[in-house]
């Protein structure tokens, strides 16, 4: 009784606190805060939010703890499942994907763009490195000696990824 | 213009061929709710967005879309490699070997032909975007659903990941709705569409 009591108390503090902070006729209230009617609401990301390692990201999908949000039928995450190096570079390209993807709505956020950016750098010395060894991953990289563009494997072939 | 990347976003390797399976993940290479139709609608839909933010989320989430476009191939692919005489004739893969043989074509699992009337531009962003937030949705339970009908581990590892983005996605639309919101008429956000009227 007290509880619902208290419940009931604390809705109706909300509703005021809103109308106090100028939720107006063509809004609506959600506890603690102004919506606007006939229009759909999806929080925005908090600044600067928490972030996984990178690989732990590819095994979650998703950069972002806060965005993880799985199925109950899921498996135990494979990854890495390629050979080390490429493992590497798929894991940080993932990371620089999450975070511009992340800017596209948030392009305000000096911390995330200040990683963004060192994650960039690491990426192009990565992407250096793993064409020298294993070959090009765009048809315009230069090989040493000859073409090696249409080498096998391909991405979609089994050994594609070993 | 698009450079093609000699490399998948995430490793796909799959150890045993299952026709079966492969005739039921064909949905999300070809289906109404698959990935082509999913690339297609945000890369079409951005030539009409007014606001950077919003042609920024639909090229960056339009073009990652296509990279699952071929993972989902890849899955296939995969699946569907080196099969004997007796495994081209698995009930639910037969009707499919008839016409494409191991070919990976965009079809839904009932056999439907991708339409690109599965997807929808209708010129205007919040109608647009609100679409967006839908087809998420939708993609997200026919990777459910796939874990549902699945056993492979291979196989769901690969479709945990893609799931997992169709939840980022969703959060990312859904900013951008409130990020156009913030531009429109404070009052009445229907007073006129802002992807046509300047």
């Amino acid at each position: 009784m007290e509880a619902a009591k208290r419940a009931s108390m604390q809705a109706a503090n909300a509703v005021a606190s809103a109308m106090d902070d100028g939720c107006g006729a063509g809004a609506g209230t959600l506890p603690g805060v102004c919506a606007s009617l006939a229009f759909p609401y999806i929080p925005m990301q908090e600044s600067d939010p928490p972030r996984y390692a990178q690989n732990d990201a590819m095994r979650a999908g998703t950069l972002f703890p806060g965005l993880n949000l799985p199925f109950h039928k899921e498996v135990r995450s494979r990854f890495p499942n390629a050979n080390p190096a490429l493992s590497e570079l798929m894991a940080l390209d993932f990371a620089i994907q999450e975070l511009g993807l992340y800017l596209t709505t948030h392009r305000d956020d000096r911390e995330v763009l200040d990683l963004y950016w060192s994650y960039v750098r690491l990426g192009k010395q990565g992407r250096e490195k793993y064409i020298e060894q294993y070959g090009p991953l765009c048809e315009t990289d230069i090989t040493p000696g000859s073409f090696r563009w249409l080498n096998d494997p391909w991405p979609w072939d089994l050994e594609g990824n070993d | 213009m698009f450079v093609y990347e000699k490399k998948l976003q995430y490793p796909v390797k799959i150890a045993t061929p299952n026709p079966k399976l492969a005739a039921v993940i064909i949905s999300q290479y070809g289906g109404s709710d698959g990935e082509l139709g999913a690339s297609m609608r945000y890369l079409s839909q951005r030539f009409s967005m007014p606001y950077p933010e919003l042609k920024g989320l639909l090229t960056d989430i339009g073009t990652e879309e296509l990279g699952h476009l071929e993972m989902v191939g890849a899955i296939i692919h995969q699946l569907t490699r080196d099969l004997s005489d007796e495994q081209i004739k698995t009930a639910g893969f037969d009707t499919y070997f008839v016409d494409r043989t191991a070919g990976v074509y965009p079809t839904s699992a009932s056999g439907f032909p991708w339409s690109a009337a599965s997807m929808a531009v209708k010129g205007d962003l919040i109608a647009d975007l609100t679409e967006d937030l839908a087809a998420e949705q939708k993609a997200r339970v026919t990777y459910d659903n796939i874990l549902r009908l699945s056993d492979d581990p291979d196989v769901n590892d690969v479709i945990k990941f893609l799931r997992a983005r169709e939840v980022v996605h969703f959060q990312r639309f859904g900013e951008g709705l409130r990020l156009a919101k913030e531009r429109m008429n404070e009052r009445n956000v229907y007073y006129l569409n802002p992807s046509f009227d300047s």
